[in-house]
């Protein structure tokens, strides 16, 4: 996939569950940037990313802003 | 896969130097975020001579200049509708709520973005995994769904959850218990005040709440449900656990929850929140074990940025050791004490409403009060406790009549409170926020003379 995997914000390298779930994470990022979906996949991308979000701040993994994106 | 004690163990059982670091971390992006984008924060900030670049350690927070309601609500004024604290554009939001108006003043209106609502249902998932509620369980909220942010982000909790999830709205209070008892109800969420209405309510239609599956009462919206006497009641009268949860509108959800060891607390969200607890007066921080203000930054709503707000609550922060359930989140010693604002000045005592109730709910015969103040001959200060007695527990009244006034003076410097029976049914019933105490002394206005 490409996605780069930093350290979480506690300078801990992430696990290998932590890891899959950011790489899901940075996905749905990626697809909620995209302008080719169809307002059913575009909205519920985003309400996938937000629940992404989530999980990946509750793991500190980023802390971050989506309203960019719609989320 | 073993049950997990804790919903996000990770970061709830953190050391407290890496909670320190993981605070830090995200306050540097938050205030930088509020300084980039909202004009409300960068005024502030620019008036207080602060820059986000000198937030370097958790200390530098103390250079944040404080915000208050008064300035929020002046921002509404000024700018409407939202003044001039969205750090983006409304078009964003999804929900909008505003606070109860409990205080009598402008609500404080809110906006909030998909993921602000994730964040707000989790920080409930905390406080509801916390105390136990698990995806087996029924939840019965017995709240309106109004306008009034109140339990909607636990309701999305238990969904996330994976609980049954039973919403109670815009239903009578013996339709609401013929549901609980129907639907086999493991857990109800509602303020303490109407759990013991609920209560009432099962009692009058002969319905004995302890035989139900009810295991769990999840309360919030109130003092109350720290008050030792108040739990003791609901505990008794339910049969089942109480649990406390305490939060308010501008943040949108929860930030203390009391978790299944019942340490005599609230566990603070810290991972999510920085929570400040000063000395009213002064603005100076308080040690552990001071009855101070509690001023709370929080890191979720991205939308209306938070940052070290003054709430107003009295709280008494102690060591996250108190609790041996291995979180490490500090703790508010019997939760929210009451309000600042509450206080009332009688004759020279300072009389907060929380602790008047704390006493008179020692009385198990005592069904329902009104705190009354009022100016006789327009000279001197009185107060007053209207009772109502529990059904059945009339004879009682001589005898509770003298120790309750008792004990109250006892606990205000020998302050005069005078106890009056009121008939049974005759004082207000409360579903939200309970609003006991009458004050009927004359008002003083800025340029006009007392009336």
């Amino acid at each position: 996939m490409g996605i780069r995997i930093e350290n979480d914000l506690l300078g801990r390298e992430p696990t290998g569950a932590e890891r899959d779930v950011l790489e899901v994470y940075e996905r749905l990022k990626a697809l909620a940037a995209r302008e080719d979906l169809p307002p059913s996949a575009a909205r519920n991308v985003r309400k996938a990313l937000a629940c992404l979000w989530q999980a990946t701040n509750d793991l500190a993994l980023q802390f971050e802003q989506l309203y960019h994106l719609g989320v | 896969m073993p049950e997990a004690a804790y919903w996000n163990p990770k970061t709830e059982t953190l050391p407290r130097d890496e909670l320190a670091r993981l605070q830090l971390i995200k306050l540097q992006r938050l205030v930088a975020w509020a300084h980039e984008r909202s004009p409300f924060h960068r005024r502030a900030f620019d008036a207080a001579g602060f820059h986000p670049d000198q937030l370097r350690t958790l200390a530098d927070l103390r250079r944040i200049p404080l915000m208050t309601r008064e300035q929020w609500m002046e921002a509404q004024v000024e700018t409407p509708l939202f003044g001039d604290l969205l750090a983006t554009e409304p078009q964003q939001a999804i929900r909008y709520h505003l606070t109860s108006g409990t205080s009598g003043r402008v609500p404080i209106r809110v906006l909030d973005g998909m993921k602000d609502w994730e964040w707000i249902a989790e920080m409930w998932c905390y406080g509801f995994w916390g105390f136990g509620v698990r995806p087996k369980d029924s939840v019965y909220f017995a709240f309106g769904y109004g306008s009034f942010i109140g339990f909607w982000g636990a309701h999305y909790a238990c969904e996330k959850i994976g609980a049954l999830v039973m919403p109670g709205g815009a239903q009578t209070t013996d339709q609401r218990v013929r549901q609980i008892v129907d639907m086999g109800a493991t857990v109800v969420c509602s303020t303490p005040t109407y759990a013991l209405r609920l209560w009432q309510q099962a009692t009058e239609m002969g319905l004995d709440l302890r035989a139900t599956p009810v295991e769990r009462l999840i309360v919030s919206g109130e003092p109350a449900g720290s008050i030792p006497a108040v739990k003791r009641q609901l505990e008794e009268a339910w049969g089942a656990k109480c649990g406390d949860t305490a939060g308010m509108t501008e943040i949108g959800t929860i930030m203390i929850f009391e978790c299944a060891h019942q340490p005599g607390g609230t566990h603070i969200i810290e991972d999510h929140f920085i929570e400040e607890v000063i000395n009213p007066e002064s603005g100076e921080p308080v040690p552990y074990g001071e009855l101070g203000e509690r001023v709370v930054t929080s890191f979720g709503r991205g939308f209306i940025p938070l940052i070290r707000y003054r709430s107003k609550d009295m709280v008494l922060k102690v060591p996250f050791s108190r609790c041996t359930c291995g979180r490490t989140g500090d703790i508010y010693d019997g939760g929210i004490r009451g309000r600042w604002d509450d206080m009332k000045l009688i004759r020279g005592t300072n009389v907060y409403p929380r602790a008047v109730e704390a006493i008179v709910r020692e009385f198990d015969a005592v069904d329902e009060f009104q705190i009354y103040v009022w100016r006789k001959d327009n000279i001197q200060d009185e107060i007053a406790i209207k009772v109502e007695i529990k059904p059945g527990r009339e004879g009682e009244w001589p005898a509770l009549q003298r120790r309750l006034g008792a004990d109250l003076a006892i606990a205000h410097e020998g302050l005069r409170f005078i106890i009056e029976r009121a008939d049974y049914g005759t004082l207000p019933r409360f579903e939200l926020k309970a609003k006991r105490l009458v004050d009927d002394r004359p008002k003083v206005e800025y340029g006009a003379p007392a009336r």
